[in-house]
């Protein structure tokens, strides 16, 4: 089992990268974490999910967006987090189920695809691949956020 | 249309944190919070993603899974005491809103 706060780097801990060291393009070194049913349960939990929700087939899967919080980790392995970032938006692609029932191990990997200051603020874009280790595409995110530096 | 409405609190955003690590004083520090200019502490803007992404689960089922396609934006902060209404339109129109106002937009549809 993996949990989340174990490979992402925390605000405050670690020299923060500011918005000139962000650059458009460069890759993000993979991540493999694994997913076990205790993990989905507590992400079911602090989300308020209903499990009932998510029954696919008769089996029980865990909401596809579970792997919503290794995103940060994976970008933040690469430019370690500054303390007030705020999150603009988010698109997510699902490609297929998490089940609920079983450990999954999967493997992250992204880029930063865009940088750009608008009214003060300085924006952030990127994009996080999760595969499963055997290679099916589980979900795409593309992210935005807002950084103070 | 389909919604669920919950009541955020402090220890929502501390369990959330608790899981993914997130660090960010802004969900953790009132006053510190409010010295940026909001209400008070944030909320962790991919919790409400999960919200909204529960009621897409529900309306679209097995097909969510493989072909769901969620996106988000977050037009105003979420701090403890806020009264959540998350809605999900027959259109896949997807909204969050608060006592406050609306604090999320968005869809939820099959690609």
């Amino acid at each position: 089992m993996t949990r989340p706060s174990e490979v992402k780097p925390r605000e405050g801990e670690q020299t923060a990268a500011l918005f000139a060291d962000w650059k458009i393009g460069s890759e993000f070194p993979e991540l493999t974490f694994t997913i076990t049913p205790d993990i989905v349960n507590e992400y079911m939990s602090v989300v308020n999910a209903n499990p009932e929700n998510y029954l696919v087939d008769g089996r029980q899967a865990s909401p596809p967006n579970v792997v919503a919080v290794y995103m940060m980790a994976v970008m933040y392995r690469k430019y370690p987090p500054q303390q007030g970032g705020i999150m603009i938006g988010n698109t997510f692609s699902f490609h297929h189920p998490v089940w609920a029932d079983e450990t999954t191990e999967i493997t992250g990997s992204g880029r930063l695809t865009d940088k750009y200051e608008k009214k003060g603020r300085k924006y952030i874009c990127y994009t996080v691949e999760f595969h499963r280790t055997d290679g099916v595409k589980l979900t795409t995110i593309q992210h935005t956020s807002a950084f103070p530096e | 249309m389909i919604e669920k409405t919950v009541p955020q609190t402090q220890e929502m955003f501390n369990n959330y944190g608790h899981l993914n690590g997130d660090n960010d004083i802004l969900h953790y520090d009132d006053a510190f919070a409010q010295k940026n200019g909001f209400r008070g502490t944030l909320g962790h803007g991919l919790m409400y993603t999960a919200y909204v992404a529960d009621l897409a689960a529900k309306k679209y089922g097995r097909d969510w899974h493989y072909c769901g396609e969620l996106t988000v934006k977050f037009v105003a902060p979420v701090c403890p005491g806020d009264l959540l209404r998350v809605t999900l339109a027959d259109n896949g129109k997807a909204e969050c809103s608060s006592q406050f106002g609306t604090t999320l937009v968005g869809s939820a549809v099959l690609r």
